[in-house]
């Protein structure tokens, strides 16, 4: 069995940034809980040792982590590829040549809006002047870089700004992402999915920059899967692409499988990496086509996108086991077009927050009294 | 997007290079991705050090498959090297 291409090492839930749509679960995992650098290093052995190419240091924001310099060191000696993904806060000129100097080979800082206000009331902190201020700093280093918008209702009509941005700080690639809706970002949705004609004015921006930046920009472009008509490849397929370590070391076929009920994950203080990938029952529990219901088990698209997101099937269908609701063919379509139909039938978006639903703000993993005295 | 010109010196971008990791298999390896590498895909990816002009790795490459078509080994050079910098790994210097 070929081992995954990539190992997503979310080195802790705490976070300077409470981004209205975050990836981590709703209910994050404590700092007591983060595994120590030394278990990190044996993990990046080991995924190395399984054909493992690259590793997302990701979190939360990983620069909260004192040890960075050291598992990204640790992470290239094991022959990985190593992506750091970065809200920047927390990095300045001192740590950014640290990290190069261990063998960081990727940056991707992540961006709110290209407003600052806007970028602020969305990561509920100010960060955007400073993202500025790096973004010239990791241009001169010998690293790539990357750009990451997530986009949504309130700043998909900036698209063509936005690029705008990513052309004057000269990076190699933009990736401009829709927000998927997991998580905070569910608890959301009524605020953040954009309308139909927002989008499609947003699809004809990225297709004409895309064709005029050629060879000077990569643009990659992540479209709301809730108005398309078949499913995404979540993850390239459960368990197939990609094994997601959380904090504490429990080892996920996605960002939020720990959602579906049911499912129980092995942390990688108990086994080695390569018996979770063959045999955890989570990540069993939706490969190949076993698991497969009508219409996917007869559908010529099954081995393109393995049936969509199972996440997405639970938190949307009650079901984790059944077609991706966001497919056309899906027996749970008409949940999703309701969905889309509330957010289109409204008028235009209006500039005024006043006027929008209410946004809930990721919070922090809770500390226990004991940390809590500790840290004040 | 025009074709490179002969004399430009091909080098990977910053942040892409190549797998150190299993000699029986190289990859190039970019943001976010990876691409497996054929034997002469490695030849070219080795040779984009930006100290060797277009012409010369063309020259190169149709000296090493001894008797290859030289029109062809270009073509082939270019088609691969022009879809590499499409995807922001290969900048033409």
């Amino acid at each position: 069995m070929n081992g995954p291409l990539a190992l997503i090492a979310e080195l802790t839930h705490r976070c300077p940034l409470h981004c209205v749509y975050c990836s981590n679960p709703l209910e994050l995992q404590a700092r007591e809980n983060e595994l120590d650098t030394a278990t990190w290093l044996r993990v990046f052995g080991e995924a190395a040792a399984m054909g493992t190419l690259q590793v997302d240091l990701t979190g939360g924001e990983p620069l909260a982590r004192a040890d960075l310099e050291q598992l990204v060191a640790g992470a290239r000696a094991a022959k990985l590829y190593v992506n750091l993904i970065t809200s920047g806060v927390g990095l300045n000129e001192t740590r950014l040549d640290g990290l190069v100097h261990a063998g960081l080979d990727h940056l991707q800082l992540s961006f709110q809006d290209i407003e600052e206000t806007a970028a602020d009331e969305i990561a509920g902190v100010r960060a955007h002047a400073h993202k500025l201020a790096l973004a010239v700093l990791v241009r001169r280093r010998n690293i790539a870089f990357t750009m990451n918008v997530v986009v949504h209702r309130r700043n998909i009509d900036r698209v063509e700004q936005m690029i705008a941005l990513a052309e004057e700080m000269n990076v190699q690639r933009l990736e401009i992402a829709n927000v998927q809706y997991y998580g905070w970002a569910l608890e959301n949705r009524a605020a953040l999915l954009p309308t139909r004609d927002q989008l499609e004015r947003s699809i004809e921006s990225v297709k004409a920059a895309q064709e005029r930046l050629k060879g000077r920009m990569r643009i990659d472009f992540v479209v709301p899967d809730y108005y398309a008509t078949f499913p995404k490849a979540c993850m390239g397929g459960w368990g197939r692409k990609m094994i997601l370590l959380d904090p504490a070391g429990r080892a996920l076929p996605c960002h939020s499988a720990g959602v579906i009920p049911g499912l129980q994950f092995d942390s990688v203080r108990e086994h080695p990496l390569a018996w979770i990938w063959e045999h955890s029952p989570a990540f069993c529990k939706f490969r190949g086509e076993q698991w497969m219901p009508e219409p996917c088990r007869s559908c010529d698209r099954r081995t393109q996108d393995f049936g969509g997101c199972r996440c997405q099937a639970f938190l949307v269908a009650g079901d984790a086991a059944t077609t991706d609701p966001v497919c056309s063919l899906a027996p749970a379509r008409s949940l999703i077009d309701g969905v889309i139909q509330q957010v289109n039938s409204n008028r235009e978006p209006q500039p005024s927050t006043s006027t929008q639903p209410a946004l809930t703000y990721r919070t922090n993993p809770a500390t226990t009294a004991a940390t809590r005295k500790r840290g004040a | 997007m025009s074709v490179p010109s002969l004399e430009s010196r091909p080098r990977l971008a910053p942040g892409c290079r190549l797998s150190e990791s299993s000699p029986d298999q190289v990859f190039l390896l970019m943001p976010e991705g990876a691409l497996r590498l054929n034997e002469t895909g490695l030849k070219i990816a080795q040779l984009c050090t930006g100290d060797h002009s277009l012409q010369e790795i063309v020259e190169h490459l149709t000296e090493q498959f001894g008797g290859a078509d030289r029109q062809q080994v270009e073509r082939e050079t270019v088609n691969f090297l022009t879809r590499l910098h499409e995807r922001r790994v290969v900048d033409f210097g």
